[in-house]
């Protein structure tokens, strides 16, 4: 201890918060967090929805919402943080010999205090929202169950293939009419696969023997790229197929074409 | 324990049991030993085996692995004083001192020593090589994936290389920082003389050690095919490659449960007087917390990989489900080790860089005690967590809602390892070294893993994010961008103490930010990747995905540069640096206070701690 000075703080709490404010330090800490702020705010909003393909699915739509908005919540903290390593960082000492003693500063606990209910509330947020669209899905899967186009879906090493029990066709592409919800049926001949619709955002595991089930509601046209999302042994990167979301008239003429060639796609 | 003099090593006389059969056993007599039990075991349970049955294979190759670890602990001497139990007697004290390799010079390094500082420089190089080695077969992967359609290596090739450079690095991790520091500086920092168990500390070295040769040996028998988690059915499926692996995580598993022991009681229990729970250094903390995690975690992936060997070798069908098993029940099983080693991966490095930052800020660590609450949290969580590497699995969609919130949960632990850095540093000036960069550039690339984790964690958005790159991008940000950063961070820091000189800080420097810079190239190309919907462990993907491939392929090689530079830097200053003074950091912890070469028993006079290691600063303003 080089020195041994007592820090002089302003009578009132009021007083010490105005004092604060006006440290030349704190201020150069806030502008740095706008800035940092700012960046992932911009990588939210612009950054995510760039990278992230089309939404044919109101499922995709939700995983989007939460890729561009837990972002921007995230953003402020993220400021916090890097504005102040940033600050500190610009204030550095070089040299072959230790600068000197910076304050004793052992804890802070109304910060601690401030800082872990910040982190709870922030955690409740990521939570709620995250059961909420949980709920959404979940509510499609219990939905009138006869109004759904159920797809029976096998992966096998290394490929895709689709029954329409409904329309008795055995396909290689996924097509599904827009505005109908779909029930994918899922199982594997052999290993683990992934049953990956991209633009659906929706994904489960093909296992060996034992069916799992996920639901989608198409809600735009466009194409779809069907892949593995679990490691499947030797050609799992050439393990995807295509597909699209159609019209329903475009849809009811694919069946019929695929039907009439003996219920096998060619 | 062993019954060493406090006497200084001038002393005393250099021991020379001439007799003992202990001075004739080395890694040379080791690997004649286990090369002998390996080809016996093989050419013996061949004969009279049809081996174009696999199952059969799998038996003979696994017994000649396993035969090869004990071969080789029995020719390097590691029984010899179990066995002298056995026989009603003990090594005696000369034959002790021997084996703490006094007085032996560079020979000590390559024997089974019991010397907890040659253990740590045993570690270290080992864990250097494993780095290199992972490290090398990254660059593999990453040349071909640097343009769509490349045949840089076959699909076969390509998939081993991700499993195996998966396997190499997380062996590697898990050691990075509690291997090297935790054997060499910890015991000298709670002021003690060794470790517990001094012969157990060698054992679980030299134990690692043999499972080296074993993953290596994945490469001459096919390959693995399954990537480092070794997912069932397919590994039941995968050739005699696969052998190996499982070999390799059982002796692992050996391995860390001798290490995490050894660690947990040391710290427990061989603290010098007047250190109090509140005065230990929070890098002891978080390595002893990390350890105690990987306790329980360990013996689960052993046991998984035992039913992974017995489905392979006689057929059980744990994981079958033509026969009534699950694949299921291997995912939760890794899982349940998978999660807390991450933790057990990332603690030391965390807790290294807390450990840094008070010395070179000159400031106290912000809240010792938030510190601790955050990684006790954390190590309390991750164990109730690992079934958010299922939510696609299909096993239990409705426990994805609790699993989810228990995932969610752990940002508020980790929140408070952000907090104590950064109030740390708070009106800090900081001393810009070679250690305090890593403290910088872990808050960076901690900031992104832990953010993109909180979408993992969610389950919608998983439903679109796993098995892509984005999640290979984002736990490379936690294991890489954060425990490595803390354990090279540890490395500059403790470099002086552990080898007598300093750190090229010019190589330092220029490794740092070829590092850094290519690291965060390299893997936001890789979440730009899984974004745009590319899944992970492919060796070929569409044109869709090229830019990004290509950005993470010019950063991969950014950072294979800035690798190369720091090993040049280490080995040239390991061999010719400055002359390292004897606290060079002006650091309060009791490692800075023995000289190097650090004598046997580290202190003359058994140190007395009076307050805790963080008393920098001056009062405010």
């Amino acid at each position: 201890m080089s020195d041994h000075e007592v820090e002089v703080l302003p009578p009132t709490p009021g007083a010490r918060v105005g004092a604060f404010i006006k440290r030349k330090d704190v201020a150069q800490t806030f502008w740095l967090g706008v800035f940092f702020t700012a960046v992932f705010v911009v990588l939210g909003l612009w950054a995510y929805p760039k990278w992230m393909p089309v939404a044919l699915t109101k499922q995709m739509q939700a995983n989007k919402d939460i890729m561009i908005w837990f972002t921007v919540i995230s953003a402020p903290i993220a400021g916090v943080v890097l504005s102040i390593a940033a600050k500190s960082f610009l204030n550095m000492h070089r040299g072959d010999t230790p600068p000197e003693e910076g304050i004793a500063i052992r804890t802070n606990t109304p910060v601690v205090i401030i800082w872990t209910a910040t982190s709870l509330l922030f955690c409740i947020v990521a939570i709620a929202w995250g059961i909420v669209a949980l709920n959404t899905d979940s509510a499609a899967a219990t939905r009138d169950a006869t109004k759904s186009l159920v797809v029976d879906v096998t992966g096998s090493q290394w490929a895709w293939s689709f029954y329409y029990p409904e329309e008795k066709i055995h396909t290689h592409t996924l097509n599904l009419p827009v505005d109908r919800p779909v029930t994918f049926n899922v199982i594997s001949d052999d290993v683990n696969h992934s049953f990956w619709p991209v633009q659906l955002g929706v994904k489960v595991d093909a296992n060996r023997l034992v069916t799992t089930t996920i639901e989608a509601d198409p809600s735009a046209t466009g194409p779809i790229d069907i892949k593995c999302a679990e490691l499947c042994g030797l050609y799992h990167a050439y393990m995807e197929t295509s597909g699209a979301v159609q019209t329903p008239a475009d849809f009811a003429s694919w069946v019929t074409s695929i039907q009439a060639t003996g219920g096998v796609q060619q | 324990m062993t019954t060493l003099s406090h006497a200084p090593a001038s002393s005393r006389p250099i021991p020379n049991p001439k007799k003992s059969l202990i001075t004739k056993l080395n890694m040379g007599t080791g690997m004649v030993v286990g090369i002998i039990f390996c080809w016996g075991t093989y050419f013996a349970m061949k004969a009279g085996r049809d081996m174009t049955d696999t199952h059969n294979v799998n038996k003979v190759l696994l017994m000649s692995m396993f035969a090869w670890s004990i071969g080789f602990l029995i020719g390097i001497g590691a029984f010899i004083g179990p066995f002298r139990w056995l026989i009603g007697k003990d090594l005696t004290d000369e034959e002790q001192l021997y084996l703490a390799g006094d007085g032996q010079g560079i020979s000590r390094y390559f024997k089974y020593c019991t010397d907890h500082k040659v253990v740590g420089i045993q570690y270290l190089v080992g864990v250097m090589a494993m780095l290199g080695v992972g490290g090398t077969m990254a660059m593999m992967i990453r040349t071909n994936l640097a343009a769509p359609g490349s045949h840089f290596v076959t699909p076969v090739v390509y998939n081993s290389l991700v499993g195996l450079h998966g396997i190499t690095m997380i062996v590697a991790m898990i050691i990075v920082a509690t291997g090297p520091f935790g054997n060499y500086i910890m015991p000298i920092m709670i002021g003690a003389a060794d470790m517990a168990f001094p012969r157990l500390n060698a054992l679980s070295w030299w134990v690692l050690f043999t499972a080296i040769p074993v993953l290596c040996s994945a490469w001459f028998l096919g390959g693995i095919p399954t990537g480092w988690t070794a997912y069932a059915p397919l590994s039941d499926q995968a050739g005699p490659g696969m052998n190996a692996f499982v070999a390799t995580i059982i002796i692992f598993a050996v391995s860390t449960a001798v290490a995490g022991m050894n660690i947990t009681t040391t710290v427990v229990a061989m603290r010098a007087k007047g250190m109090k729970w509140n005065r230990v250094p929070i890098f002891v903390i978080g390595a002893t917390i990390s350890v105690a995690l990987a306790i329980p975690a360990f013996p689960t992936f052993m046991v998984a990989m035992i039913q992974t060997a017995l489905d392979r070798t006689i057929a059980t069908g744990f994981y079958d489900a033509n026969v009534g098993g699950s694949g299921w029940l291997y995912a939760n099983l890794f899982w349940i080790m998978g999660h807390p080693e991450v933790y057990v991966i990332l603690i030391p490095g965390v807790a290294a860089l807390m450990e840094i930052a008070p010395v070179f800020v000159r400031k106290p660590l912000f809240s010792y005690n938030a510190a601790i609450a955050g990684f006790a949290g954390i190590a309390g969580l991750s164990v109730l967590v690992w079934a958010h590497h299922m939510y696609m699995s299909g096993w239990m969609p409705s426990l994805n809602g609790p699993f989810m919130i228990t995932t969610e949960f752990i940002s508020i632990p980790t929140g408070l390892l952000f907090l104590v850095l950064i109030g740390t540093l708070w009106r800090g000036r900081p001393w810009m070294k070679l250690p305090m960069l890593s403290v910088y550039a872990f808050i960076w690339d901690f900031l992104i893993g832990g953010i993109t984790g909180i979408y993992l964690s969610d389950v919608p958005a998983d439903n679109y994010l796993h098995g892509s790159m984005y999640v290979t991008a984002h736990f490379h940000y936690t294991l890489m961008g954060a425990a490595l950063t803390g354990a090279i961070g540890g490395l500059a820091y403790w470099f002086p103490k552990m080898t007598g000189r300093m750190l090229n800080e010019r190589g330092g420097y220029i490794s740092f930010w070829f590092v850094q810079i290519g690291f965060n190239v390299l893997f936001l190309g890789m979440f730009i990747a899984g974004a745009e919907g590319q899944p992970r462990r492919v060796a070929d993907y569409a044109h869709l995905f090229a830019h990004a491939n290509l950005i993470s392929t010019i950063g991969a090689y950014s950072v294979g540069f800035g690798m190369l530079v720091l090993l040049w830097s280490i080995i040239h200053s390991w061999r010719s640096g400055k002359i390292a003074p004897m606290n060079p950091w002006g650091a309060k912890t009791l490692e800075w206070t023995v000289p190097y070469p650090v004598p046997l028993v580290n202190f003359d006079t058994p140190p007395v701690v009076t307050s805790d290691p963080y008393g920098y600063g001056r009062s405010a303003k």
